[in-house]
C-alpha cells in the first residue's frame, strides 16, 4: 500500500488531534495496511511511558487543614474517642500525669522554668512549613542557615558538659537523606564593613548553633545574594578546643549552597562568627552647606547615604565605612554569580538582568511583614555619630550603633556637623578654563580652625545654600562634587558661573618691534606688545574677592601693569582685586611677548 | 444525594462553612496531581496548592458557571505560571525538606514516580529511572504545552476544556498538544 501515514499523522490520530474526516481517513489506512498499524502500536508503546508518571496523587489532611484555615474554615478533625483506643488513653493518662508533676515543680525553680520557657521559639518555627512559614524575618530571607546533626534529633540547652561517648572517627559522607533539623539560629550581631571603591562588603556575623555531640552538618545559602561563597569562614567563638571545622564543601548539583561538617565533643548552643565577603552594599557622602547672609560662614552638614542590594537584609548591623582604594583579585560580585564548584576566580557570564529581576522580588507577606520592621525603624530613626579613625591607607568611619538595612533600602546618615566655618568666597576668571565668565568658588580648610580638621572628608556631591534674606529663607547657591580632602587641606568649592560679576577684557592696542633679521635677511625674531583693560563690575551687595588669570601663550614675556600681578607659572600671570559691592574696576596691563630669537634677549 | 459543585460554591458564597471543604476534599488530589506533574516537585506544588484554594476562596463570588472544575483548572494554571515565574527568581527551599546529597531531585520525584512493589528491586529502580526521564522531559516542554499536555492526557479534560482553562482556542491547544508529543517523542524513554 503506497502514501503510508508519516509520524506526525501517526501521533495525530492517536491523540485525535485532526479533524474527523482526517481522523476517518487514517483510521481506513491502518485497517488497510499492517505497516502502518505496527508503527502505531510502536508509538503507543513509546508514549505509554508517559503513564509512569499516571499515579494516583492524595492530599494530606494535613495539606487539607491548612488550606481551610488560610481560608478561615473550621478544620474537620478527625476524633477518636478514647474509650475506642485503648492506647490513645493511655497516652493522654501520661500526658496528664506528666501536667500535674510540671504544675507540681512551678515554684521549686522559676528560672529554670522560664529559661525553658524561651527554649521552644526555634522548634515551634522548625515545625511549621518551610517556605510557607510566615512571621520570621530570617525564614523569608533569601540566604539562610540551616543546622542539622546526623546523630540526635533533640534539642537541649548546652550544659558545659561532654558526654563520654565516643564519636565515630569516620567522616559522614553526607547529611542524612533525612534532615534533623536542630535549629533555625538567628544572626545575634552582624557588623558590616563597607568598602566603597571595590563594591566589597565583609559581613561578620555571630550566630548561636545548637551543636550535638558528633558530626553536624550545618548548611549556608546565599541563593538571590551577591555573597561570594569562596570567601566563607566559621569560627567557633567558644569552646574552641571542643569543636573543629572540618571542611567545607558544595555539593554537586545543589546549587548556591555549601555545607560545613562540624565535628562536636559538646552539645548545646555555641556562638559562632561567620564572615564573607559580599557585594552589594554601598555608600556614598554628601554635603550640604549654607552661606550666612554676608557669605564669611557657613555651616556644613556631612551625610552619609548607604544603600543595599545585595539581596540580603541586614538586621541591626553594626556598620563601618572604608574610606580608600582597596586593591581586591577579583569583583565580588562576579565571584557571587559563579556557579559550581566555586574553586576559583575567574570571569562568568551571567545574565544581568535576570539576575536584577532575582534580587528584586519578594512575595506579599514578606513585603507585609518587612514593611512593619522598616515603619518601626523609621520610627526609632534618631542622628546617630558615625566614629572615624584611621586605618593605615584607608579611614574607618563607624556609625554609632546598629542600623537596619533592608534589601533595596537606602539609609541616609548624619555623618557631621560643623557651625560657622570661615569661608572665602572668590570668584576666579580664567578665559582658557571657563571661558568669558567668572566662576564662583567658597573656598575654606579642613582644620581645626575652621571647625573641621577630625577627619578627612570623603569625595561627594556637595550643595550649597545661603540665606536669602533676613527671613532666614533659602536659596540655592550652586552644587559641585568634591574629591577626597585630607586633614589640613585647602578645599575651594567650585559654585559655577557667577551672574553678578561681569568681566569684560578688552586689546586696546597690539604692535610689535624689535624685529631680528638673519643672514638672509629673514625675520629670526620679534616682540610683541599687547595693552589690556579689563572692565570688572560687581553688582552684588556685597564685596567680592576676583582672581584673574591671565595667559600669554609663551613662557617668554613681562607685563606692566600699575595692579600688583604674580607671575601664576611661566605662561600665566595672575591679579587679585577687591571689589566694593555694586562698583566698577578698570584693570589694564601691557603684556610683551617675545618670539624666535628675541626670546634670548629675555634669558641673558 | 451528592451536591453538585454547583450547589457547594453558592453554599460556600452564602457562608457555609463546610461547602468550601467538600469542594477541597472533592477536586483536592486530581488539583495536587496536576500541579505536581506541571512542577515536578510536591513540595512547591503543595505551596501551589494553597494558593489556588486561598484564590478560589477569595473569587467564588466570581464564579459564573456552569462548570466549577475548569474553572478550578483555570485558576490552578495561572498560579502555577505565576509560580514558575516568580520561583526561577526566588529560590527557597523548605526546612523540612529532605536532602541527599547523592540524589539532588529526592525531594523532587517521590510524589510522582510509580513504584510497584511487584518488580523486583533492580525493576523497580529501572523504574525509577525511567519516571524520571519521563518527568524531566515533561518539565523540559515550555509552560504552555506541558500544562496542556497535563490537562488533556492526565486529567483528561477534553481539548474543548483544556482550551476554556488556558483561555485559547482548541485549534491552539491541539497545536501546543501535537508539538508537546513531537518533543516528547524524541525524548521518552524505551520501556
Amino acid at each position: 500500500m503506497e502514501n503510508h501515514l508519516t509520524e506526525n499523522e501517526l501521533i495525530e490520530y492517536r491523540f485525535g488531534l485532526s479533524s474527523q474526516e482526517q481522523q476517518s481517513i487514517s483510521s481506513e489506512h491502518l485497517a488497510g495496511c499492517a505497516e502502518c498499524r505496527e508503527r502505531l502500536e510502536q508509538l503507543i508503546k513509546k508514549f505509554a511511558a508517559l503513564d509512569l508518571l499516571r499515579e494516583d496523587t492524595h492530599v494530606s489532611e494535613e495539606l487539607i487543614s491548612e488550606v481551610l484555615e488560610q481560608a478561615g474554615q473550621p478544620v474537620h478533625r478527625k476524633i477518636v474517642p478514647f474509650y475506642k483506643s485503648p492506647w490513645t488513653g493511655a497516652v493522654a493518662a501520661a500526658l496528664v500525669a506528666c501536667f500535674v508533676l510540671l504544675m507540681s515543680n512551678l515554684n521549686i525553680d522559676k528560672s529554670t522554668q522560664q529559661q525553658f520557657a524561651r527554649e521552644p521559639k526555634s522548634e515551634d518555627k522548625i515545625a511549621s512549613k518551610g517556605p510557607g512559614a510566615k512571621g520570621e524575618s530570617q525564614a523569608d530571607s533569601p540566604m539562610k542557615i540551616i543546622a542539622q546533626d546526623t546523630e540526635s534529633k533533640i534539642q537541649m540547652p548546652f550544659t558545659g558538659e561532654s558526654t563520654s561517648e565516643s564519636i565515630s572517627e569516620q567522616l559522614p559522607f553526607a547529611p542524612a537523606s533525612a534532615i534533623e533539623l536542630v535549629t533555625l539560629p538567628r544572626r545575634d550581631k552582624v557588623q558590616l564593613t563597607i568598602y566603597k571603591s571595590a563594591d566589597l562588603t565583609l559581613v561578620r556575623e555571630r550566630r548561636n548553633l545548637t551543636l550535638k555531640k558528633g558530626w553536624n552538618w550545618l548548611q549556608f545559602m546565599w541563593a538571590n545574594t551577591l555573597i561570594d561563597p569562596t570567601s566563607l569562614s566559621l569560627e567557633p567563638l567558644e569552646q574552641a578546643g571542643k569543636i573543629d571545622i572540618q571542611q567545607l564543601v558544595f555539593p554537586a548539583r545543589l546549587r548556591e549552597l555549601g555545607r560545613w561538617l562540624i565535628r562536636s565533643e559538646i552539645s548545646g548552643q555555641v556562638p559562632f562568627e561567620i564572615t564573607y565577603f559580599t557585594s552589594g552594599l554601598s555608600w556614598r557622602a554628601f554635603y550640604m552647606g549654607t552661606l550666612s547672609q554676608n557669605e564669611k560662614t557657613m555651616k556644613m552638614q556631612g551625610y552619609v547615604r548607604l544603600g543595599n542590594n545585595s539581596g540580603e537584609d541586614y538586621d541591626n548591623a553594626q556598620t563601618r565605612l572604608i574610606v580608600g582604594q582597596v586593591h581586591i583579585l577579583d569583583e565580588i560580585a562576579q565571584l557571587a554569580r559563579r556557579q559550581y564548584p566555586y574553586d576559583r576566580p575567574g570571569i562568568i557570564d551571567y545574565d544581568e538582568s535576570a539576575f536584577k529581576k532575582g534580587v528584586s522580588v519578594t512575595n506579599e507577606e514578606y513585603q507585609t511583614g518587612r514593611l512593619g520592621q522598616r515603619q518601626n525603624w523609621f520610627a526609632d530613626l534618631k542622628a546617630k555619630e558615625i566614629k572615624k579613625e584611621g586605618l593605615s591607607e584607608y579611614f574607618l568611619y563607624t556609625i554609632d550603633g546598629t542600623e537596619t538595612i533592608p534589601n533595596e533600602w537606602g539609609k541616609r546618615l548624619l555623618s557631621f556637623e560643623a557651625d560657622d566655618i570661615a569661608v572665602e568666597s572668590l570668584y576666579k576668571y580664567d578665559e582658557e578654563r571657563w571661558g568669558n565668565q567668572a566662576i564662583r568658588f567658597v573656598k575654606f580648610t579642613n582644620d581645626d580652625k575652621h571647625n573641621l580638621g577630625q577627619t578627612p572628608i570623603p569625595n561627594g556631591d556637595v550643595k550649597i545654600y545661603s540665606y536669602a534674606d533676613e527671613q532666614s529663607y533659602l536659596s540655592y547657591v550652586g552644587g559641585t562634587e568634591i574629591k577626597y580632602i585630607p586633614v589640613d587641606e585647602k578645599v575651594e568649592l567650585n559654585l559655577g558661573p557667577a551672574r553678578l560679576v561681569k568681566i569684560e577684557p578688552k586689546l586696546m592696542d597690539f604692535k610689535t618691534e624689535n624685529y631680528i633679521f638673519d643672514n638672509r635677511a629673514n625675520v629670526s625674531g620679534w616682540d610683541e606688545i599687547r595693552s589690556w583693560k579689563i572692565e570688572i563690575t560687581n553688582t552684588r551687595t556685597l564685596p567680592i574677592q576676583i582672581e584673574i588669570t591671565r595667559g600669554f601663550g609663551t613662557a617668554y614675556w613681562t607685563l606692566q601693569s600699575e595692579t600688583t600681578y604674580e607671575k601664576y607659572d611661566a605662561t600665566h600671570a595672575r591679579f587679585i582685586l577687591e571689589l566694593e559691592p555694586r562698583s566698577k574696576q578698570t584693570l589694564e596691563y601691557t603684556v610683551r611677548t617675545y618670539h624666535g630669537t628675541r626670546e634670548e634677549s629675555l634669558t641673558e | 444525594m451528592e451536591n453538585t459543585d454547583k450547589s457547594l460554591i453558592d453554599a460556600h458564597r452564602r457562608g457555609d462553612p463546610t461547602a468550601f471543604g467538600e469542594l477541597v476534599r472533592r477536586y483536592g488530589d486530581s488539583v495536587l496531581g496536576y500541579l505536581i506533574r506541571m512542577s515536578g516537585n510536591r513540595e512547591q506544588a503543595e505551596d501551589l496548592f494553597q494558593e489556588t484554594f486561598k484564590r478560589v476562596h477569595e473569587k467564588a463570588h466570581t464564579f459564573r458557571g456552569p462548570q466549577f472544575k475548569g474553572w478550578l483548572f483555570q485558576i490552578a494554571t495561572r498560579v502555577a505560571l505565576d509560580g514558575f515565574r516568580q520561583g526561577k527568581r526566588i529560590k527557597a527551599v523548605s526546612l523540612n525538606q529532605q536532602l541527599d546529597c547523592n540524589n539532588p531531585n529526592s525531594d523532587q520525584l517521590g510524589a510522582v514516580a510509580v513504584v510497584d512493589n511487584s518488580y523486583n528491586p533492580s525493576e523497580q529502580a529501572l523504574k525509577a529511572e525511567q519516571a524520571e526521564q519521563v518527568r524531566q522531559a515533561i518539565q523540559l516542554l515550555p509552560e504552555r504545552q506541558r500544562a496542556t499536555l497535563v490537562l488533556a492526557y492526565y486529567q483528561q479534560l477534553s481539548y474543548s476544556d483544556v482550551a476554556k482553562v488556558l483561555g485559547c482556542s482548541v485549534g491552539t491547544v491541539k497545536t501546543q498538544m501535537f508539538r508537546a508529543l513531537k518533543t516528547l517523542a524524541q525524548k521518552l524513554p524505551e520501556i
